[in-house]
């Protein structure tokens, strides 16, 4: 259970990723320090366009990064400069998307699509054996009966069984981390439930770890109850650490207006929850990120001079066991509402 | 803002430049490739035509005209190119030493006067046939006009030429089509007279009835289609809401709007307006650049050829430049470089 | 065990067969769907049929018949008869059988040139969307760099250069100068499908970049690409045909393009007897090129796949 015994599959070390938009830099993501650990299950939550997706790409290494370290396994990325090392690496790590409309080539059966990976990496011998891994794979993601799923095109299914084959097809190369990036928040919610219970079963079974994209903080806390949390905020994290820790105990004001805003009677939830009136509903643009703490703009608790100076730095508060980058609660101060 | 667009046109000035030297530089060479030269082609039909010897006929093309078959030819790129720079096209190596700019200004005037006229009919024509069009959907006039548009845009402009001459002038002799080859009648006087205008437009009447109906089933069928999906848009569905007048509705919102795909491509035939057509040119005897180039291609005018190629091209670049640059200021999305991240 | 046994059923060869049988009658019904594309494929059939089967039937008459000057008559030409259904030419020989005859190698000719144009276009299209880059530019300014020399005077520049005995010289010149327009919409398209979830999902999978071009990004573009085929096969009979028209292309009987060009040469233009050696090539390759563009709107319904499957 514990996460710390075992060495990181990805480490994120201040890593930057910039856009150039026209002659401007998007500083999408900016310092980012994040550990993923085999077999563990990492939410990284925020609002959208926080960086969550240009996070998940990196760790799953489909998109470069600007600036900083990542390390792989123990090593740095770059030094994986073999080619059949450099696509087993690639083939460690899968990703499941959003758009259960937009993951699936339209113009291949589901057989097809799951069969082209598994013929180009030699994962099956011959046509039998083909066939019983196609089947094993379906009946792995909850999708039967098989026979009838194979000869479909993807318009012929459902959103939910979409998703399904697309974390079949992820399965295929037996990967050691999946990216969920919001996998479910396309899918009716009645099917949620299920298709995040078969993820959890999943991870146990096939021992990989999930890094788990959601806007959702109560999807979120379902699902990664054994696992830990990351707050994004404008291509920052704001707040590291196990589930219960963040849910139950918020430390920083961002976390704490999220979990304001989470709609359902959640029993933990509710617990910590409190009245958040912030004091902007705009987020800032890219473009412009408010100088220091990026949220000093719209929190509740700002302090002149203090928030507004410098970048805070993630750092365990006193009363809490996550890390959180807020200023005044590493300075021990009382978090109160600013009056200006 | 300012000095970013400003470095964008730079951009893509600076690159304008560079294709017309390539475009320049490969045709020239190019057409040195050609078999047979601007002097033997002389020389044959001295002694051809005239019965001379090869030798005397060689001393009387030597008198003729300095061009010089044995140089090499990468000192004549040179010797053309320090002309360029000093806007010099060089003299024709046919026309008894007419300077080739001479000749292209005398020859330009009527292809864009005639390929001219032409974009400007089936443009504005066909923008509204393709408005009303669209907006009066499956009616009888977009049925009919479908048709007509789908089958005129289908058929090759000579071909277009040739039906006309034999069929509206030979057999039904609707069009006196004998009279109206060439440019102007010889004999009347040029000059800013009605009687030579009326026998500009006669003239011309045949090629730009051509190009009118090889593109303006084109501009129609685009022009449809672009008010059918601006028609669709919401903030017609608004002002429609708000009680606008149909007319004003179709005459302010949707037509110009629904034009504004059409200008970038305005823009680019533009540019092919002073190329004009060759074969329409051709078959219609009409003095413009296209049929001029074609005749230097047979005598091996390498100057002539050289200079009409680097007109169409300045053309053809300087047009694409603008149409880049109305596209960007029509939609101000492009103007930011796109959203395009860069790895 | 009895469902493995189904899913391999599922891979065999049967079921392809039912599957494509299935598309059969899905092409077939897609065909049908577009009126004015059903037209264009029969218009388009039937030229076909003309100049394959035709010339079994129809005698090819080369050799002129002065046998046929009709007492008193000044010319050779005659207009359409019981005999000679589209009349006779300047040398009293059957207008049909040069349709007949001459339709095959130009559209031979135009279809070379369309088919090895849309490669040409696609490859490099394909390279400078997926590849980006440096190769990107190369191929964006060499496209750019054609598009700027007018096409047809730089044709009759090549034409004298390089001299055309045979089919496949004059549609690789075709293809030379032909690709940029297609090329670029291809890229475009390319860049677009580039972008989409799946292909990222193929290449997180690992299964390389000769995969994801033939079975990921070009599928979803074959619709296009048959289309603009069509509409390069058009534009090269377009140039072929006009340089026939203006005697640059060695010309060998029997051709459409070769039949306009003596018409014109005997003054047929103004000759209103000597109309039918004009009138039918002329008709013909008007109808001809009708019946491609017609037809593209079928072949639209019939390769888009969701158009299809959605049946
Ligand atoms: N390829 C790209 N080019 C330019 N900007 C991008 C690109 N990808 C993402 N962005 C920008 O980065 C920001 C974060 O995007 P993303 O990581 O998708 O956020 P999230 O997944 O949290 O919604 C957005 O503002 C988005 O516009
Ligand atoms: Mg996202």
């Amino acid at each position: 259970m514990s996460t710390a015994q075992r060495a990181p599959l990805v480490e994120l070390k201040h890593v930057d990723r910039f856009f150039r938009k026209g002659n401007a830099t998007l500083k999408v993501l900016q310092d980012i320090n994040l550990n993923v650990y085999p077999n563990e299950i990492l939410c990284l939550v925020g609002e959208s366009g926080c960086g969550k997706t240009t996070t998940g790409k990196i760790i799953a290494g489909l998109l470069n990064h600007s600036g900083g370290e990542v390390n792989v396994q123990g090593r740095p990325l770059a030094s994986y400069s073999d080619r059949r090392e450099k696509a087993h690496l690639r083939r460690t790590f899968q990703i499941v998307h959003q758009d259960p409309f937009a993951s699936l080539n339209p113009s291949h059966t589901i057989a097809k699509i799951l069969s082209f990976p598994l013929l180009r990496h030699k994962m099956v011998k011959n046509r039998t054996e083909l066939a019983a891994r196609l089947l094993e794979l379906l009946e792995l993601v909850d999708l039967t009966p098989p026979q009838d799923i194979l000869n479909k095109y993807p318009h012929q299914l459902s959103g939910g069984q979409r998703q399904r084959v697309s974390i079949a097809r992820a399965l295929t190369v037996q990967p050691k981390l999946i990216v969920a990036d919001e996998a479910v928040s396309m899918v009716d919610v009645s099917i949620r439930i299920g298709i995040l219970k078969m993820l959890l079963r999943l991870k146990e079974e096939l021992d990989i770890a999930i890094v788990f994209i959601t806007h959702d903080l109560a999807l979120a806390k379902y699902f990664a109850w054994q696992g830990r949390i990351a707050v994004m905020y404008l291509g920052r994290i704001v707040e590291i650490g196990r589930t219960p820790d963040v849910i139950g105990n918020p430390a920083h004001p961002y976390t704490r207006a999220l979990l304001a805003a989470v709609p359902e009677a959640d029993p933990d939830v509710t617990r910590a929850k409190e009245e958040m009136p912030l004091r902007s509903e705009d987020i800032p643009g890219l473009l412009n990120i408010p100088h220091g703490c990026a949220f000093h703009p719209r929190c509740p608790f700002f302090v002149p001079g203090l928030c507004d100076a410098e970048v805070p730095k993630l750092a365990v508060a006193r009363g809490f066991n996550q890390e959180a980058a807020c200023a005044p609660l590493e300075l021990g101060l009382p978090l109160t509402t600013y009056a200006g | 803002m300012r000095k970013l667009i400003r470095s964008y046109t730079f951009r893509t000035v600076v690159q304008g430049l560079i294709t017309i030297w390539a475009v320049m530089t490969f045709t020239f060479f190019l057409i040195r490739l050609m078999p047979g030269n601007p002097a033997q082609i002389k020389i044959d039909e001295y002694v051809d035509r005239y019965g001379m010897s090869e030798d005397q006929a060689r001393q009387q093309v030597a008198t003729l005209f300095n061009y010089d078959p044995d140089q090499p030819v990468f000192e004549q790129y040179v010797d053309y190119l320090s002309d360029l720079v000093r806007f010099d096209l060089g003299r024709s190596l046919t026309s008894t030493e007419t300077p080739v700019a001479e000749q292209i200004l005398r020859f330009l005037p009527w292809t864009l006067f005639s390929v001219g006229l032409a974009l400007l009919v089936a443009f504005s024509l066909g923008v509204l046939v393709g408005l009303a069009m669209a907006y009066w959907r499956g009616g009888l006039l977009d049925n009919v006009m479908t048709v007509f548009a789908s089958v005129i845009y289908a058929i090759p402009d000579y071909i277009i030429a040739l039906l006309l001459i034999m069929v509206a002038g030979v057999q039904l002799k609707l069009i006196p089509v004998g009279e109206l080859y060439g440019g102007s009648t010889q004999g009347i006087e040029p000059g800013f007279t009605v009687e030579y205008i009326l026998d500009l437009l006669k003239h011309a009447f045949l090629p730009v009835f051509t190009y009118v109906l090889a593109t303006i089933g084109g501009w129609m069928l685009t022009m449809k289609s672009s008010t059918i999906s601006t028609l669709g848009e919401d903030y017609i569905t608004v002002a429609r809401a708000r009680g606008l007048p149909e007319r004003r509705l179709l005459t302010a919102y949707v037509g110009r709007n629904a034009m504004l795909p059409l200008m970038t491509r305005l823009a680019i035939s533009i540019g092919f307006v002073v190329g004009g057509s060759a074969i329409i040119e051709t078959l219609f005897l009409y003095p413009g650049l296209g049929r001029n180039l074609v005749l230097a291609i047979g005598l091996r005018d390498y100057t002539t050829m050289q200079g009409i190629f680097l007109v169409i091209a300045i053309s053809v670049v300087v047009s694409n430049i603008l149409a880049d640059l109305l596209y960007g200021w029509l939609d101000p999305r492009v103007r930011l470089g796109g959203d395009k991240g860069t790895e | 065990m009895s469902a493995s046994a189904d899913v391999r059923a599922v891979l065999s060869e049967k079921s392809l067969v039912q599957r494509l049988s299935s598309g059969t009658r899905g092409t077939v019904r897609a065909l049908l769907r577009n009126k004015a594309g059903f037209l264009g494929f029969l218009g388009v059939m039937f030229f076909i049929i003309l100049t394959t089967l035709g010339p079994l039937v129809i005698p090819y008459e080369g050799d002129p018949r002065l046998d046929r000057l009709r007492p008193g008559a000044r010319s050779l030409f005659a207009p359409p008869s019981v005999e000679h259904p589209l009349g006779l030419d300047v040398k009293g020989r059957d207008v049909l059988s040069h349709i007949v005859h001459g339709g095959g190698p130009l559209i031979l000719t135009a279809l070379e040139a369309g088919i090895l144009t849309t490669i040409v276009a696609v490859a490099l299209g394909a390279a400078a969307g997926l590849l980006g880059g440096f190769i990107d530019q190369i191929i964006s300014a060499a496209s750019n760099f054609i598009l700027t020399i007018p096409q047809f005077p730089l044709l009759l520049v090549l034409a004298t250069i390089v001299t055309f005995d045979n089919r496949l010289g004059m549609a690789l010149l075709l293809a030379v100068l032909n690709w940029p327009t297609l090329m670029r919409a291809v890229r475009a398209q390319v860049m677009s499908l580039k972008s989409r979830d799946y292909v990222e999902a193929a290449f997180a999978l690992d299964l390389g970049l000769w995969h994801i071009t033939t079975r990921e990004v070009l599928p979803n573009m074959i619709s296009y690409i048959v289309v603009n085929m069509i509409f390069t096969i058009r534009s090269a009979m377009y140039f072929i045909i006009a340089l026939m028209f203006l005697g640059l292309v060695p010309l060998t009987e029997p051709d459409w393009g070769m039949m306009i060009f003596i018409g014109k040469q005997q003054g047929s233009l103004s000759n209103p007897e000597a109309a039918w050696m004009l009138l039918a090539p002329v008709l013909a390759i008007a109808l001809f090129q009708l019946s491609l563009v017609l037809f593209t709107r079928s072949l639209e319904e019939v390769f888009n796949p969701r158009l299809r499957q959605g049946v």
